[in-house]
């Protein structure tokens, strides 16, 4: 198995030089720069004043010289300064990675409590109401965008409830109920939307199990129908759900883009999208990679983790 | 008309089954005659069931409170001398002074008072050809009590050195690129020597966006991009970017006793529902909403709330044409284009009724009263028939395809700029490629000047002076005119203009720029609805004035607002 985890990890490495040219290229192939960004709004700047600040951030050079220099940054673990902002890029990853974490730890936490009963209960209870009903939520969460989900959740909690989270961003640790206040509501759009897939795979996958020859033995054996289910059926059935859930990673990372916007969330979401829109460079591809380089380690674990559901399954 | 402490409760409806009927009868009429193309009224603006201008309290002021905002605005960075960005200035109004300054909401004697004040200068006054501007200083004014300032008083020497380092690089550069030197007789006295007479320097200096900086932070720092330090009525206390902006109360404020709240929060919140869902939730205490229609959706919801139209003077957007080339220098092209578009239709669909037609100068700087469209002069009617006539005679009697760029800046602007490829394409048969950019593509295209066909153009948002609004964005060797025209004509008006002291002159020169810039459609400008602004009803004095929003470039007037609670 640690051969096996060393292999991947050998691999990721063509993974994400591919990624840094991919990125890389792309931001150069976008018109505009950062300091046309920062000029906006204003006029009154010449295009000589320009080339000087274009080459005290070395923007004049060469792109494979831009690369290169980069890539040195990424390998030493130094991404440099936004050019925008002027802030070590170190810095606002370490404030805006915190909270985009924590918004996809709890919304992965909520799907899959969602997800995984009511997965079961369709499925044991085949074409039942509560059958029914857990598909239509399934179906629904997959239906409704983020971003369409997000606006009418604030909006009617506003309306109804005279409520909203709490604009603004308070650390877990440094206030963990003002805090829960602000994510429980984005994390439950991220994980109803989560939820949808994932439910719907448990309640196939477990439907499947619950035909098989061991599963009848074991009704046959006289077990309980909690026992049979969750001890028999249930663990056999995630391996493809486990699956599902990793895969859905990237959706949940893509999903935190809108709904940091609509909550007001200062995460890794914002940060990229700003950079993007700003053309700030350093950010967008140090943002990109960290985003490639966690992928690839889920997806890792993920792998690893079918040995451990199943123990028929061996890495070589 | 309504005033702070008696909250205009007629206006807070909502929309019931008849009124809902009734309006939709309306609108069903109004696209049947647009559809038919006869019988509009033109330039018409039903009147708004909202007061334009709120006056003051007359209550005494009471002090204390945290007043707070959800802001769609979040400053990059914090450095006057890059951006003239409003997410800037929401904050730097309130932290800096300029030297003088236009009045707050409880000074005002409406919203057109453009009369100035001083800010940090007691007096001013410009020698006989305007050359040479002399302002006195208010004693005792203290810079924030933070290092590195640590309270010191504030000096001539420092605006100086400020209006050096304005002129010497960024945003600012053309307009205080004018100063041929400036010299400090004594502690109090900034002597400014123009390199040509301007009889409105300090209407320029006036501007949201000429604060005074310290020396002392862009010494220690090489820029300004982080500190924000000044003598304003508030203390910036935190900018935590993407998060909010902290605004404490300055103790030290030389406007004894202001200002009047303990503390100004402004909550970076980019998503506009959740903005309204903060008002409606009182974690905001003022919003601006965008059309007519979401205000009366958010007072059928909040229904104490008070609602403000917003009186805007001028027009932001319009249809820029590359002038400097075939076929738009040849100006009965324009003309055709500006008479083949149907404005009044903009402003009944997109904007619900609500829209200016569309103007540059802001007329209060030549009339009292708002331009009938009749004023605008006969290229500025919706006549297609005429249109095409001139056209064909311009030699394009079978249209041309040419291409138009632009960014969304708001939602209806997708539809506005929809409806002129559709009226040039159905009256002209001129047909335009529409490509829609996100704003840095957008921006740099546009304000590089380069490009080809047509773009959605702008200008600047900050600007009240009449120097800004005439010299600065129309004189052809000006950085800021964006609109890419060169008129002889014009060149000369503007700057007579500002050699021109006398009021009732100024006014007629002023008119004369504003039928030369209409006659020769020199920029198109398109309807526009400046929007609302709606609070709770415990604020008072933070009624918008003319040109200036108070959550915008016009948030120094925060200075004089007290909450009633």
């Amino acid at each position: 198995m640690y051969k096996y985890a060393i292999r991947r990890l050998l691999l990721a490495v063509p993974v994400l030089l591919l990624s840094s040219l991919i990125v890389f290229g792309l931001m150069r192939v976008m018109p505009g720069d950062a300091l046309t960004a920062l000029m906006a709004e204003s006029g009154n700047v010449g295009e000589r004043e320009l080339q000087k600040l274009r080459g005290e951030l070395g923007l004049d050079r060469p792109y494979h010289e831009q690369y290169l220099i980069w890539l040195w940054q990424m390998v030493r673990f130094d991404p440099g300064y936004s050019i925008f902002t002027n802030e070590p890029i170190a810095v606002a990853l370490k404030k805006a990675v915190p909270v985009t974490v924590e918004l996809a730890v709890l919304a992965m936490i909520l799907g899959l409590a969602i997800a995984i009963p009511m997965g079961v209960l369709s499925a044991t209870r085949q074409d039942t109401t509560s059958d029914y009903i857990g598909r239509v939520v399934a179906v629904s969460g997959l239906s409704l965008p983020d971003f369409w989900l997000g606006t009418l959740v604030i909006t009617f909690a506003a309306i109804w409830f005279r409520w909203i989270p709490p604009l603004g961003y308070a650390s877990l640790w440094d206030s963990p109920w003002t805090n829960l206040q602000q994510f429980l509501l984005p994390a439950a759009v991220l994980g109803y939307r989560l939820s949808a897939a994932t439910m719907r795979m448990t309640r196939s996958t477990v439907l499947e199990v619950l035909r098989e020859d061991y599963v009848r033995t074991a009704w046959a054996k006289g077990l309980g129908g909690r026992m049979v289910v969750y001890k028999h059926a249930l663990k056999n059935a995630l391996i493809p759900v486990v699956t599902i859930v990793g895969g859905q990673l990237g959706t949940l990372l893509a999903g935190t883009v809108i709904v940091e916007t609509i909550f007001a969330l200062p995460g890794m979401g914002r940060l990229t999208v700003e950079a993007i829109l700003f053309r700030d460079y350093p950010v967008v591809q140090t943002n990109v990679m960290l985003v490639a380089g966690t992928l690839v380690t889920l997806n890792l674990l993920v792998d690893l983790t079918y040995a451990w559901l199943d123990p028929r399954i061996h890495y070589r | 008309m309504a005033t702070h402490d008696s909250a205009p409760h007629a206006l807070r409806h909502g929309v019931n089954r008849r009124q809902f009927l009734r309006r939709v009868g309306w609108s069903g009429v109004g696209a049947a005659t647009l559809v038919l193309g006869r019988g509009r009224r033109v330039g018409a603006q039903p009147a708004s069931r909202y007061p334009d201008w709120i006056p003051p309290s007359t209550k005494p002021p009471k002090r204390g409170g945290t007043l707070t905002r959800a802001s769609a605005w979040d400053p990059p960075v914090l450095d006057p001398r890059l951006t003239n960005s409003v997410g800037l200035f929401q904050i730097a109004s309130l932290v800096c002074n300029r030297l003088v300054r236009y009045p707050f909401a409880d000074e005002a004697t409406g919203t057109a008072d453009l009369t100035l004040k001083g800010d940090l200068a007691e007096s001013w006054e410009g020698n006989a050809d305007s050359r040479v501007w002399t302002f006195k200083l208010r004693k005792g004014v203290k810079w924030h009590n933070v290092a590195p300032v640590n309270g010191r008083e504030l000096v001539a020497a420092d605006v100086k050195y400020c209006y050096e380092q304005y002129a010497k690089e960024g945003v600012q550069a053309f307009t205080f690129g004018e100063i041929e030197g400036m010299e400090t007789p004594d502690k109090y006295t900034l002597r400014v020597h123009l390199k040509s007479p301007n009889t409105m320097f300090p209407q320029n200096v006036a501007e949201a966006v000429t604060v005074i900086f310290p020396r002392e932070v862009l010494e220690e720092d090489g820029d300004l991009k982080k500190r924000m330090v000044g003598t304003g009525p508030f203390v910036l206390k935190e900018h935590t970017r993407k998060v909010r902006a902290v605004l404490a109360r300055n103790p030290d404020y030389f406007d004894k006793g202001r200002p009047y709240v303990d503390e100004y929060t402004i909550l970076s919140t980019p998503d506009a529902a959740t903005r309204t869902a903060a008002f409606r939730t009182g974690q905001s205490d003022f919003h601006w909403v965008a059309s007519l229609s979401d205000v009366e959706t958010i007072l059928k919801t909040t229904p104490t709330a008070v609602a403000e139209e917003y009186k805007f003077l001028q027009t932001p957007f319009g249809l820029a044409l590359a002038q400097d080339r075939p076929p738009f220098n040849d100006v009965r092209v324009r003309r055709a284009i500006s008479m083949a578009i149907d404005r009044q239709k903009q402003v009944d669909t997109v904007y619900e009724g609500h829209g200016i037609l569309g103007w540059g100068i802001p007329y209060i700087y030549f009339q009292d009263a708002k331009p009938t469209a009749a004023q605008l002069g006969p290229w500025w009617q919706y006549r297609p028939a005429d249109a095409k006539k001139l056209l064909a005679e311009a030699g394009h009697a079978n249209g041309f395809e040419t291409t138009l760029f632009y960014y969304e800046y708001f939602p209806q602007m997708t539809s506005q700029v929809q409806l002129v490829q559709q009226d040039l394409k159905k009256n002209l048969n001129i047909t335009v490629k529409i490509t829609k950019l996100d704003y840095t593509t957008y921006y740099g295209r546009y304000a590089e000047g380069k490009w080809d066909g047509m773009a959605w153009g702008f200008k600047t948002g900050y600007a009240v002076s009449l120097d800004e609004q005439t010299y600065q964005y129309m004189h052809s060797k000006s950085t800021k005119n964006y609109f890419r025209f060169a008129d002889p004509v014009v060149d000369e008006l503007v700057t007579k203009l500002r050699q021109t002291p006398d009021r009732a002159e100024q006014r007629t020169t002023t008119r004369k720029i504003f039928e030369r810039e209409h006659d020769q459609v020199l920029r198109m400008w398109m309807p526009y609805d400046p929007g609302f602004l709606i609070w709770h009803p415990y604020l008072r004095n933070i009624g918008a004035l003319a040109i200036r929003r108070s959550d915008g470039y016009g948030s120094s007037t925060l200075a004089r607002l007290w909450i009633d609670k």
